[in-house]
């Protein structure tokens, strides 16, 4: 049985763990990641013991929020406007000359 | 050598114990493991004549306040919460050095911050304060104890920190809230409050004496002079939310109160323990085989059940982990109930009990002078047996 439903809203963004957070009555921490959550996952864990909450959340919001990151993260090269590529090249064929 | 080892023993005035969830370093043990038996605790910073006074067991962390007025504080300390200067654990019990110069008198460890108030009516905050549950104005968290300049002009009497919120005694009688206000815990205001980073006044008990504020989850509570008990926050067993104290059953003489994260126990002055909630969890007290005759519902729908299985047994000490319950019987007795999954009933194993079991503290003293004393935090357990000089002292205060 989940032990609580818990609005997205309530969770924590947990840098480290890379994980939305939520206090587990065990003393650690519920968590869900993104990927998770884009994937329509409701159910988040705790690490330490048995117990887990159902995560209320719109999966919309998130997978918005996947393309924004995917553009951030995953793809940079391809973002990058040809002056700052001209400025590499320009770097890397003349940069060790200095 | 035997001998000398015993002497020493037995002219120790007071025993630690610890069990359950261990994996911050909450248990003292100087491990991160679960203990399923109590573990009797060397706590070699305590000299020989200093004992510990109270304790305060939060979400991963604990506060100790030692009969030398200093103030120790271990366990999980990621956000601040053990006032150190640091966002680090701490293993073993450190002296918080900033509060050196005060003499602090009542402490209250909440999920991830603490509060600790001093002689002379000053409060400090350190820890998580992301929900504003510091009371200084910002979101911010902090390492050191920082004094909550809201209350320059009054005197604070307590401190209660829960799950995301704080509330404050004054010695006016004022109760304050601060934090997450999401469930009604702060009984600010009737409409939804999010959350407030500065303190507030508690609407509804402005007219009532108040003696003590306990909080924990997203519950709140108070005890008046009288004898009621007021709650509000969270409901209680599937309950709606409370924005504002309700009192519950205001025929009831309540002396104590200690609330978990979905049920409250109750100590009555007639030594009786009985509980608010409970059964959420499924774990917590078999709210079938209760008593009929004790299952009082009372006009806010808070119903209260008596706890079985005491048989009648007089109760002198009661606290609650988020998902378990522990007490002090009259005659020198800790008993537990509820989630055992860490170990932190202390029965020597995970399972859950719905009725009161007896913790054996080795070693065992029969010693009718000393007086028990339980804590509980969100998933762990500390007692605390003392020899006191007066035989008055037993197991009251």
């Amino acid at each position: 049985m989940s032990y609580d439903d818990v609005e997205i809203e309530d969770m924590e963004w947990n840098e480290e763990l890379q994980a939305f957070t939520y206090p587990c009555p065990c003393g650690d921490l519920f968590q869900i990641t993104k990927d998770d959550l884009r994937l329509g996952e409701e159910i988040a864990r705790c690490p330490s013991c048995s117990l887990y909450i159902t995560v209320v959340y719109n999966q919309e919001d998130f997978l918005g929020d996947n393309d924004k990151s995917k553009k951030k993260n995953l793809e940079p090269a391809k973002q990058l406007p040809i002056s700052w590529i001209l400025l590499l090249m320009i770097k890397v064929l003349f940069g060790y000359a200095d | 050598m035997e001998e000398a080892k015993r002497d020493e023993e037995q002219s120790k005035q007071q025993q630690i114990w610890s069990w359950g969830a261990g994996t911050e370093g909450q248990l003292g043990t100087g491990k991160l493991e679960d203990e399923y038996l109590p573990q009797l605790l060397h706590l070699p910073f305590l000299s020989s004549a200093e004992s510990i006074s109270t304790l305060a067991c939060g979400g991963a962390h604990v506060i100790a306040l030692t009969s030398g007025r200093r103030v120790f504080t271990w366990g999980r300390g990621t956000t601040g919460q053990l006032g150190h200067g640091e966002m680090l654990n701490s293993l073993y019990p450190k002296p918080v050095s900033s509060l050196q110069s005060y003499v602090i008198t009542q402490v209250s460890a909440g999920w991830s911050h603490s509060g600790f108030v001093s002689d002379i009516g000053l409060l400090f905050t350190c820890g998580d304060g992301s929900f504003g549950q510091l009371g200084q104005g910002d979101y911010r968290s902090q390492s050191t104890p920082v004094k909550v300049d809201y209350f320059t002009n009054n005197f604070v009497n307590q401190i209660a920190c829960g799950m995301r919120h704080s509330l404050v005694l004054l010695n006016g009688n004022q109760v304050y809230g601060f934090g997450s206000g999401k469930r009604g815990q702060l009984g600010i205001s009737r409409d939804k409050i999010k959350s407030i980073n500065l303190p507030q006044v508690t609407c509804g008990l402005e007219d009532v004496q108040i003696v003590s504020i306990s909080a924990n989850g997203d519950h709140s509570a108070a005890i008046s002079a009288d004898g009621h008990l007021y709650t509000w926050g969270r409901g209680f067993a599937g309950t709606s939310d409370a924005n504002f104290p309700q009192l519950s059953l205001s025929s009831l003489r309540c002396t104590e109160a200690a609330l978990g994260w979905n049920h409250g126990i109750l100590l009555t002055g007639d030594e009786e323990v009985l509980m608010l909630g409970g059964n959420y969890h499924g774990v917590l007290c078999d709210l079938e085989k209760m008593s009929a005759v004790k299952h009082r519902p009372d006009s806010s729908g808070v119903a209260l059940n008596e706890v079985i299985g005491l048989d009648g047994v007089k109760v002198v000490k009661i606290a609650a982990g988020a998902e378990h319950s522990a007490l002090v019987t009259v005659d020198g007795a800790i008993k537990t109930w509820g989630w055992g999954e860490h170990g932190q009933l202390g029965l020597g194993n995970t399972n859950d009990q719905t009725i009161p079991q007896t913790v054996s503290l080795s070693p065992d003293i029969q010693n009718k002078e000393a007086s028990l004393n339980v804590y509980c935090g969100s998933g762990f357990t500390f007692a605390i047996r003392s020899l006191s000089v007066n035989p008055d002292n037993i197991s009251r205060n």
